[in-house]
């Protein structure tokens, strides 16, 4: 009796008070991101932040492309090179100012992707995947080829490029301008790239996106030009691949051959997957999960509870903790499938039909958890 | 002198890649898995191969080649074992789920990459045939000096190739690969145990990976490295898309093309050893151009 009480409490509790729309929490995910320089964090903790912005743009531009078309590309790291390697040999060779490389690296890197759609779409499933993967893998070679050397500078890439904000102060040990600059600069970008996305997926272009996604044959049965529709996903994700690259290249300074890596093609997969495929929300999520993941909690945290406890490290810890980091996504990537993002929202929904069964009674309810059970 | 090197050489290298390619193209055409640890499977190979190898000389006395035969055999036996168990732990739970596959394979390629830098550390320990034994000795062939572990490498893997052909197409378990490849349903309607079937796939594929990469670190005298798994992945998924997924005669017309071109464009280009890595994908691309399902690819029904 007490117990049945009890849980009714508990039921009509979470389903009243845990009820926040969806809009209201990502305004507030925005007003916690806007507020955290305030927190005056050490310009170490807003760096990983500033990553996580930028691979969360990456990763968006990717979940349009895979997690909405369907059309796998496991080598999404050459729009990031493009990107990169476009405005530093802008840069380089014209002398340009950020303001205009970027927006003309964004062009070619968005005819690049225009280009790339062409042979990518004769090719399907793993096919399309595997070659996805070959392209930044051969482009990356190629920059390490001595002949070429004097153009791309090899090895180490195109180095000293200019940082957005080098008009403001220098930075001083208590505050750092430039950094929190950067910061708001990368925020903003997240914030209209990933609405942008996000509009595109709910719109009507993004149905005929998932349809292609769902079944190609149906959807070209029913008089979708399936070849401009792919193209077109190729095209806009390209382009938002080709931001991120830019916008890193003069975060670093260096535009160098791992831009075009195999960590880089596979950091928006493992994102994406940690986040939810196909929600275009969930790789944001998924990114701050991965930078915390493994920045913070292995980098920072771990080292210094061991300080704590007195416990020294061994030296190997450096691989190990890329070893723990694989081993921690290999086991959320099979505990949640579908992503930690879309998990949360699936209670959320949950939640929500539960409020509306517990309106109509709780005879209802008991009803409807009954033939959930069965 | 260059035209036979080319010859030979290449004839070398193409029937191990072809080798290394079948373990890739058996697994994803039984299963469906595009298993992008089997690099990991080649550099795990050479390790145990070296820990097994030195471990007997100590044991036994250095320079014996029936110890180093003893070694390989039972490297390749780990290897197959740790196959089965990344099926079981780690693929199994996400079969289906091709985007999942491709995440989880990379990231287990990435795990044991890490373990091997936590076991060895980052040194690059020698993988070798023993020193004086007949292998390192070299012959002339066509007037090219070439090395008789060479020589084994070729006689080993087209043999074992051939072997396979016929372990494929004419005993129980071969027959059940195939009908399982073609319609996973029916073939277990039809009383195949499938799962079975997958691990015992994923272990010979695991196996071959081991055993092509033992056959080239020792002849052509490379180390082993925990980096090394990468070019072999590439090399592998190239002849296979090249050669068509989930073919075998795909995967030895691959393996021929792939192996003659790299040792062309390694002898011939200019600074041509930096760039032989890119010759295997860019062959990839230029074949799915023409042909989008590879030279011996399945043709989908009811498509263009």
């Amino acid at each position: 009796m007490v117990r049945r009480y009890l849980r009714t409490c508990y039921s009509s509790f979470t389903a009243h008070v845990f009820d926040i729309p969806p809009r209201f929490m990502v305004f507030l995910f925005l007003i916690v991101l806007l507020l955290l320089p305030m927190a005056e964090l050490s310009p170490y903790y807003l760096s990983i932040i500033i990553q996580a912005n930028v691979l969360a743009i990456f990763a968006v531009s990717w979940d349009l492309l895979v997690g909405r078309t369907g059309q796998i590309s496991l080598g999404h790291a050459i729009f990031f090179g493009i990107g990169s390697y476009a405005t530093a040999l802008l840069f380089k060779y014209y002398g340009l100012p950020v303001w205009i490389t970027i927006p003309i690296a964004l062009l070619i890197g968005s005819l690049a992707a225009f280009l790339l759609g062409f042979p990518c779409l004769r090719v399907k499933g793993p096919y399309l995947a595997l070659v996805t993967m070959a392209f930044p893998l051969i482009i990356g070679t190629i920059l390490k080829w001595s002949p070429l050397i004097p153009i791309f500078g090899g090895e180490f890439g195109i180095r000293g490029l200019p940082a957005f904000f080098s008009f403001l102060p220098d930075p001083t040990p208590q505050v750092n301008y430039q950094r929190i600059a950067e910061y708001y600069l990368t925020l903003f970008l997240l914030f209209v790239s990933s609405v942008i996305i996000y509009k595109i997926a709910k719109s009507k272009t993004g149905i005929v996106l998932v349809s292609i996604l769902d079944d190609e044959l149906a959807s070209k049965a029913c008089g979708i030009n399936v070849t401009k529709y792919k193209l077109m996903a190729f095209m806009i994700s390209g382009l938002f691949g080709t931001l991120a690259g830019c916008v890193q290249t003069h975060l670093l300074h260096v535009a160098n051959p791992p831009n075009f890596g195999l960590t880089l093609s596979f950091a928006p997969v493992i994102i994406t997957f940690l986040g939810g495929i196909g929600t275009i929300y969930g790789p944001i999520v998924g990114a701050f999960i991965y930078l915390i993941l493994d920045k913070y909690l292995l980098t920072d945290l771990l080292p210094k509870l061991c300080e704590y406890f007195n416990v020294t490290l061994p030296d190997e810890f450096e691989y190990a903790k890329l070893l723990i980091f694989t081993l921690i996504v290999i086991i959320l990537v099979i505990k949640w499938p579908r992503g930690v993002a879309k998990f949360a929202t699936d209670k959320l929904e949950d939640l929500e039909e539960a409020r509306d069964l517990d309106e109509r009674g709780p005879r209802i309810w008991k009803r409807y958890k009954r033939k959930e059970k069965n | 002198m260059l035209i036979e090197q080319i010859i030979i050489f290449g004839a070398i290298s193409s029937g191990v890649y072809a080798l290394l390619a079948l373990g890739f193209t058996l697994i994803y055409g039984v299963s469906g898995v595009t298993n992008l640890a089997h690099g990991s499977f080649y550099m795990l190979g050479a390790y145990m191969f070296f820990v097994l190898s030195s471990f007997f000389d100590d044991l036994f006395g250095s320079g014996m080649v029936s110890t180093s035969i003893l070694a390989l055999i039972l490297a390749v036996i780990f290897v197959g074992i740790v196959g089965i168990l990344t099926y079981r732990i780690a693929i199994h739970p996400i079969v289906g789920d091709q985007v999942a596959v491709m995440v989880i394979t990379v990231c287990l390629a990435l795990v044991f990459q890490q373990s091997v830098l936590l076991i060895f550390g980052p040194t690059f320990p020698p993988v070798r045939w023993p020193e004086g034994s007949f292998l390192v000795i070299s012959t002339a062939i066509l007037g090219v000096t070439v090395q008789y572990s060479r020589i084994l490498a070729f006689v080993v893997s087209l043999g074992l190739f051939s072997s396979l052909l016929v372990f494929i197409t004419k005993t129980k378990i071969g027959k059940a690969m195939r009908a399982v490849s073609q319609d996973r349903e029916v073939a277990m309607l039809m009383g195949i145990n499938t799962e079975r079937l997958y691990m015992l796939t994923m272990a010979l594929s695991a196996m071959l990976a081991a055993l092509a990469s033992i056959l080239i670190t020792t002849s052509t005298s490379m180390s082993a490295g925990a980096w090394m798994w990468l070019y072999p992945l590439a090399l592998s998924f190239s002849i296979v898309i090249l050669g068509g997924l989930g073919s075998i005669k795909g995967s030895l017309v691959g393996g021929f093309i792939v192996g003659y071109a790299e040792q062309t464009v390694a002898i011939v280009v200019p600074e041509g050893g930096a760039i032989v890595g890119v010759v295997p994908l860019v062959i990839m691309v230029i074949v799915l151009l023409s042909r989008p399902k590879g030279l011996f690819g399945k043709r989908v029904e009811l498509e263009e």
